[in-house]
C-alpha cells in the first residue's frame, strides 16, 4: 500500500473531479481515490505494484494535467 | 513540500489570471455584439442589412468562442471522444450549436443565434472568474498557513552569525532568534528565555513562557528575549507542515451527506445531454419551429450545472476547516462534521485531557519518609508513566540502586526486587492481587483519595511501608468548558484508570456527574462501545494512549500536547490542550454542517426548478447562462458567509 498525492490542473467543475475519480478508480491496483476541487489535489491509495504511468495517462486522456506527483 | 505548495498556489492563481484575461477579451468583442443586438431588437434600429448583421456577429463572435473560449471548447469536446463528459461539454455544445445557426441561416430559414452564443460564452467565463476567485477566498486561511513559515534563519556557525534560507537549516543547527522575530523551525531552547506568541499555529492567544529546554514551534513569534534554539525538526516534519498536510488531506475526505449530490454529479452531464436532445426533438415536433427548438435546447444545455451541487460541500468544508485552523481546531475527517450533530455523550479522558497531565506528589504518609522515597524513587525511575515521573522528581535521588525482576503491571503498578527485598508499588487492586493487606492504612488511603489524589501504596516484602498521594492539576478552563457542554444538554462522562474516589473528586471539581473509574488503558474502547448503545459518542483524549478509544468513538477528538500532535488518531485534532477547543469544535462542526445543508438545498432547488423552466422554453438562453453562473457563485459565496459564525 502506498499513498500518492497528485496536483492536477484544469479541473473547472464538479464533474471534472468525479470523472477523474471514475477513470482512476478503474485502474488495477488503485484502492481508492479522492479528488478535492478546493485544493486541486487527488489522494490515491494504491498497491505498491500500481502502474503510475497508467494513472498519468488516464488522467491526461480525459483532459487534465498532472503538475506534481508526491 | 514547499515546492509542492508553491505549485498548488500557482494552479489557482494561474487560473484566476487566465480567466481574467479571457474575461476581458471576451467582453471586448461581446459588448459591441450586445449593443447592436439591443438596438436591433428593442429599438428596431437597423444599422446594417440583415445579412451583413449576421456576418458581423459571426466575425465578432468568432474570437469569443474559439479564442477566449478555446479551452472550454476543447475540454468540452474531449468529453465526446472519451465519454467522460464535464460541464464544459454542455457549454461547448450549447455555444457551438448556437454559433452554427448563424452560418446555417445563410442556407436555411433559421434564426441566427451566433450573437447569443458569444454572450453565453462571455457570461460563462465571467461566472468562472468570479467563482474561482470566491473559491480562492474560501481557502484564504489555509493559504495564510502556507505562507506562515519563516523564509530565512539566522544560525550560529563557527561562532559567527550568518543568515541562511530556511531550506538550508539542518537538524542540530543553532538558531538565533531576536525579539519580534519569527522562530524559523521547530526546536528546543538551549539558551535564553522569552515568551512566544503561538497564536498563529495553535490558536492560543496568550504568549507562552519559554525557558531552557522548552520546545518551540516554527513560525511562531518570539516576544522579548533573545533565544538560542537547537533545530529539532525541519521541512516536512515540522509542526506547521503537519498541520497544513492534515488540513489539505481533510479536503479530500467525504462528508456523507454529499454522497447523493456526488452520484447526481457523476451522471449529470450525460443526462442533460439526453434531456436537451429530447427537448429539441419535442419542440421541433410540436411547435414546428426549428429556431425556437434550437433556442430551447441551448437554454437547457447552459442552464444545467453540476457545479453548485458539486461545490456545496467542499467549499463549506474548506471555509470551516480554515476557521478551525485559526483557532487550533483541525478537522481531519469531513465525516466528523456530520456525525457531530448526533452526538449525545461526550467522554473525557482524565489525565492530560481534563487535567494538565503533569502530576505531582502532594501527600506522603509513612514512618520513615526517606526510606519510602528511596524505595519508590528507585522503582519508578524505570517507568515511563507520568505518575512515575512525578515521584522521581520528588525523590530526586543522587544514585540509584539496582532493581531486579522489574515488571510493569499495566494500569496497576510496578514490582521488582531491591537488595533482595520484594517491592510492590501500585494501587489497591494490585495489593489485593498480591495478597498484601491494607489493614491500618484504609483511612489514610481514603483521605488521600478524597482529595483527588492518585494513591500509590508502597510495600516491602508484602508489608506496607507507606502511602504516596499524587495529584494532577486541573486545566484552568476545563470547568468552564464542561459547564457549557452540560448546559447544552450533553451527557458528560469522565473515564480514568484511577479508583472511584479519586476520580469522583476530580469529576466533582469540573462538574462531571458520571465517572467510569478503574478502567485499564486497553479497556477504554470497550467502555466507549458500551456507551454507544445509548447514542453517538464523542471521545476526548490524548492521541497517544487513547488511540483505540478515539477510533471507537463516533467522533474522536484528539488533544495535542504542546509541540506534538497526535495526527493519526482522532477525527478532529485540537492543537492546544484547552477543553474550550471541544466546545468550539462542536459549534464549528454544527455551523459548517448547516451551511452544507443550505448549499445542497439551494443547489438541488436550483436545478429542479430551472431545468424544467428551460425545457418549457420560458428562459432565454442568455438568461439561462446567467442563472447558471449565479447558481455556483451563490453556493461558494454562501460558504464564505460561514465566517460570520463566531467560534
Amino acid at each position: 500500500m502506498k499513498k500518492i498525492k497528485l496536483t492536477i490542473e484544469g479541473m473547472h467543475c464538479a464533474s471534472c473531479g468525479s470523472n477523474i475519480e471514475k477513470v482512476v478508480g478503474k485502474i488495477r491496483g488503485v484502492n481508492s481515490i479522492s479528488v478535492s476541487l478546493m485544493t486541486n489535489k487527488a489522494i490515491i491509495e494504491a498497491e505498491d505494484s500500481v502502474n503510475m504511468e497508467e494513472i498519468k495517462k488516464s488522467i491526461s486522456r480525459i483532459g487534465y494535467k498532472i503538475i506534481n506527483v508526491e | 513540500m514547499d515546492h509542492n505548495h508553491a505549485n498548488n498556489e500557482s494552479v489557482e492563481e494561474r487560473e484566476i489570471i487566465s480567466w481574467k484575461r479571457k474575461l476581458i477579451g471576451a467582453w471586448f468583442f461581446t459588448i459591441p455584439i450586445a449593443l447592436v443586438m439591443l438596438l436591433d431588437k428593442f429599438f428596431e434600429i437597423k444599422i446594417f442589412s440583415e445579412q451583413l448583421m449576421i456576418i458581423l456577429l459571426l466575425i465578432l463572435g468568432f474570437p469569443v468562442i474559439f479564442i477566449f473560449g478555446f479551452q472550454t471548447i476543447k475540454s468540452g469536446l474531449k468529453g465526446f471522444t472519451s465519454f467522460y463528459f464535464n460541464m464544459d461539454s454542455l457549454i461547448a455544445l450549447g455555444t457551438l450549436i448556437a454559433y452554427l445557426t448563424g452560418i446555417a441561416s445563410f442556407f436555411v430559414l433559421i434564426q441566427d443565434y451566433s450573437g447569443i452564443s458569444a454572450m453565453i460564452m462571455a457570461f460563462f467565463i465571467t461566472g468562472k472568474f468570479v467563482e474561482t476567485k470566491a473559491r480562492g477566498r474560501a481557502s484564504q486561511e489555509i493559504k495564510k498557513l502556507l505562507e506562515l513559515g519563516a523564509k530565512k534563519a539566522r544560525i550560529l556557525r563557527n561562532k559567527q552569525e550568518i543568515e541562511i534560507s530556511i531550506e538550508e537549516v539542518q537538524i542540530g543547527d543553532i538558531l538565533i532568534v531576536k525579539p519580534g522575530e519569527k522562530i524559523p523551525t521547530d526546536g528546543v531552547i538551549i539558551k535564553g528565555q522569552s515568551s512566544v506568541n503561538e497564536s498563529m499555529v495553535t490558536g492560543e492567544s496568550i504568549p507562552v513562557d519559554k525557558k531552557l529546554n522548552s520546545n518551540v514551534i516554527g513560525a511562531t513569534i518570539n516576544q522579548e528575549g533573545i533565544l538560542y534554539i537547537k533545530a529539532t525538526k525541519v521541512g516536512k516534519d515540522t509542526f506547521l507542515a503537519h498541520i497544513i498536510e492534515l488540513i489539505e488531506e481533510a479536503q479530500s475526505t467525504k462528508v456523507p451527506i454529499q454522497a447523493m449530490a456526488d452520484k447526481i454529479t457523476s451522471i449529470f452531464v450525460p443526462t442533460i445531454l439526453i434531456i436537451s436532445m429530447l427537448t429539441f426533438v419535442g419542440w421541433s415536433f410540436f411547435s414546428q419551429d426549428l429556431s425556437k427548438a434550437f433556442g430551447v435546447a441551448v437554454a437547457v444545455l447552459v442552464i444545467a450545472c453540476p457545479c453548485a451541487l458539486g461545490l456545496a460541500t467542499p467549499t463549506a468544508l474548506m471555509v470551516g476547516s480554515g476557521m478551525g485552523a485559526k483557532k487550533g481546531i483541525l478537522i481531519r475527517k469531513g465525516e466528523a462534521i456530520q456525525t457531530m450533530k448526533n452526538v449525545k455523550t461526550i467522554i473525557f479522558d482524565k489525565t492530560g485531557t481534563i487535567t494538565k497531565g503533569n502530576p505531582e506528589v502532594t501527600e506522603i504518609y509513612s514512618k520513615d519518609n526517606e526510606h519510602l522515597l528511596e524505595i519508590a524513587g528507585n522503582m519508578e525511575k524505570l517507568s515511563e508513566h507520568p505518575i512515575a515521573k512525578a515521584i522521581v522528581k520528588k525523590t530526586d535521588l543522587k544514585d540509584y540502586k539496582q532493581v531486579k525482576n522489574f515488571k510493569v503491571i499495566s494500569g496497576k503498578g510496578l514490582e521488582g526486587t531491591i537488595l533482595g527485598k520484594k517491592i510492590v508499588i501500585g494501587n489497591e487492586v494490585l495489593m489485593n492481587d498480591k495478597n498484601i493487606s491494607l489493614k491500618g492504612f484504609e483511612s489514610v488511603i481514603n483521605d488521600f483519595e478524597g482529595k483527588a489524589n492518585t494513591v500509590l501504596i508502597v510495600s516491602e516484602n508484602k508489608k506496607i511501608i507507606g502511602i504516596i498521594g499524587v495529584a494532577d492539576t486541573i486545566k484552568e478552563d476545563s470547568k468552564n468548558a464542561i459547564n457549557k457542554l452540560n448546559m447544552e444538554g450533553y451527557r458528560t462522562v469522565m473515564i480514568t484508570g484511577d479508583n472511584e474516589k479519586t476520580a469522583k473528586a476530580i469529576a466533582h471539581q469540573v462538574g462531571i456527574k458520571e465517572v467510569i473509574a478503574k478502567v485499564l488503558p486497553e479497556e477504554k474502547s470497550n467502555k466507549v462501545k458500551e456507551l454507544q448503545k445509548r447514542g453517538m459518542v464523542a471521545f476526548v483524549g490524548d492521541g497517544i494512549n487513547d488511540a483505540p478509544a478515539l477510533k471507537q468513538a463516533n467522533v474522536g477528538i484528539a488533544i495535542g500536547t504542546g509541540t506534538d500532535i497526535a495526527i493519526e488518531s482522532g477525527d478532529i485534532v485540537l492543537a492546544r490542550g484547552s477543553l474550550r477547543g471541544v466546545v468550539a469544535a462542536i459549534i464549528l462542526s454544527k455551523a459548517t454542517f448547516r451551511k452544507i445543508k443550505q448549499n445542497l438545498f439551494w443547489a438541488f432547488a436550483y436545478n429542479v426548478i430551472m431545468i424544467p423552466l428551460a425545457i418549457g422554453g420560458v428562459i432565454h438562453p442568455v438568461l439561462a447562462e446567467i442563472a447558471m453562473a449565479l447558481s455556483s457563485i451563490t453556493v461558494v459565496t454562501n460558504a464564505n458567509l460561514l465566517r460570520r459564525k463566531r467560534i
